[in-house]
């Protein structure tokens, strides 16, 4: 029987915490470029430009048929030397947050596309017929009238995928990024205390997930009684 | 001010609309009915762009529709379309759905959009509501905002699309009467809809369309009186006598 040792977590909650502002810096920034990318995308798969909408549909088909941690890989080798190639930087520059950011928003972007894209078929087809009776281009009804609507309608599905990015963060841990679940690995194998540390991490995850979660949850309430 | 020429529209093999040719003068209120499937929505959509059609030629006011050159958005801005569902932004206050696109289309600036909507807000008698949500009005509210809506732009001419068919039969009445008393004020207007009423009140010109061709485009007294077609003669007895 395994005797549990929690003796190193208290020491180790700093580098714990480091840690975190790390996953929560890839989450936040691959939720916002995904969105970003992500509605382009949705922009040009619904666009009457036949290259463009075939651009979006090859783009999202590919990254939602590969593994997530194959992108990463990729992303981590690939990315930092052609980087370093552009820009002329110095070689070995960390730039392993930066790649990993990119990764998760192109890969992400994917996924919000389909989201965005059900929103906006969700707008009904007349709204954006009163918003080019009224003189609007295809723009800006989009920008003023559909887009809004869609994503009132999309928060929810935004920010539960927000919530599995999050806990996709962990995959980081291949580039040897101490993100949370990297720092916990770390601690664990340094202290020879891997499963508690993995334990706690576990918690801490199904705690932030779950609350998160449950606050999507309200919001969606709320929204069907308003 | 409008007028067609041998307009035609088809999905496919299936005909929509079939060589429409008719006019509407300035100041001219024509009312456009048949049964339902006739081709009388795609007939009035066509007129602002929102349908494509095939062949023919609609020129509004001195503009072709259908020639790729022509700038659809700013010949939209100058005709004013209400619709079924009323088509309200849901998302912006009625004030706000009143001043976006005087404000994003014509450029005018926020405050003076405001205040004009206001002013029709004022006309349709919804000046207190200004300040809610459309999901707040009742459905003939909203049709009177989304009129007041197309009024904001100062438009040439108003098509309507079947106006009070979505509304609950008290709230008809309301939204006609802002309809006659735009017509009263010389308001070029093409109206689809089934209100004989209406049409007995203030057209000038009935069409009446089945599978697709204008079958009779008359005065309304002649129309009311004497209908030539023995489709419009079955379609009046249907409609009237009950």
């Amino acid at each position: 029987m395994h005797e549990f040792d929690w003796s190193s977590i208290p020491n180790a909650l700093p580098f714990l915490w480091d840690g975190m502002l790390i996953s929560l810096e890839i989450t936040l920034s691959a939720v916002v470029f995904g969105i970003v990318w992500g509605t382009l995308l949705a922009l040009m798969r619904l666009s009457s430009i036949t290259p463009l909408s075939w651009f979006a549909a090859g783009y999202v088909n590919l990254f939602r048929a590969v593994p997530l941690v194959m992108v990463l890989l990729w992303f981590f080798l690939i990315v930092p030397h052609l980087l370093e190639s552009l820009f002329g930087l110095p070689r070995g520059t960390d730039m392993r947050l930066t790649s990993a950011i990119a990764g998760f928003a192109l890969f992400e972007a994917a996924y919000y596309s389909e989201i965005i894209r059900a929103g906006i078929q969700s707008v009904p087809k007349g709204q954006m017929a009163a918003a080019s009776a009224l003189g609007m281009t295809y723009g800006q009804a989009m920008r003023l009238v559909v887009l809004p609507q869609a994503f009132r309608n999309m928060v929810p599905l935004l920010l539960t995928q927000g919530i599995i990015l999050f806990q996709d963060t962990s995959l980081v841990y291949v580039s040897a990024l101490a993100d949370f679940f990297g720092a916990a690995y770390k601690v664990g194998d340094r202290d020879g205390r891997l499963v508690e540390l993995l334990l706690f991490a576990g918690a801490v995850y199904f705690v932030l997930c779950f609350a998160a979660s449950r606050v999507v949850r309200h919001y969606q309430n709320k929204m069907k009684t308003a | 001010m409008i007028s067609m020429n041998k307009v035609s529209k088809h999905y496919g093999s299936f005909q929509v609309l079939a060589d429409c040719t008719t006019q509407v003068q300035k100041g001219e209120v024509i009312v456009v009915c048949g049964p339902s499937g006739s081709g009388k929505s795609t007939l009035i959509k066509c007129v602002n762009g929102l349908e494509p059609f095939q062949s023919g030629e609609i020129i509004v006011n001195g503009v072709s529709v259908g020639d790729p050159k022509t700038n659809l958005s700013k010949l939209r801005s100058t005709v004013g379309m209400v619709f079924q569902n009323f088509e309200l932004f849901p998302h912006m206050r009625i004030i706000d759905n009143l001043a976006i696109a005087q404000v994003k289309v014509l450029g005018r600036n926020p405050e003076q959009a405001r205040e004009k909507g206001f002013k029709l807000l004022d006309r349709v008698g919804l000046r207190v509501q200004a300040e809610k949500y459309p999901g707040q009005l009742s459905g003939g509210q909203q049709q009177r905002v989304a009129i007041a809506r197309a009024l904001s732009m100062d438009p040439i001419c108003m098509l309507f699309d079947e106006p009070t068919s979505a509304l609950d039969p008290e709230m008809i009445n309301e939204v006609l009467d802002v309809m006659t008393e735009l017509a009263q004020e010389g308001m070029t207007m093409m109206c689809v809809t089934h209100e004989m009423g209406f049409a007995r009140r203030v057209a000038h010109r009935v069409i009446f369309m089945d599978q697709g061709r204008i079958v009779e485009d008359d005065s309304k007294e002649a129309f009311f009186g004497n209908p030539r077609s023995e489709r419009a003669q079955q379609f009046l007895a249907k409609i009237l006598h009950h």
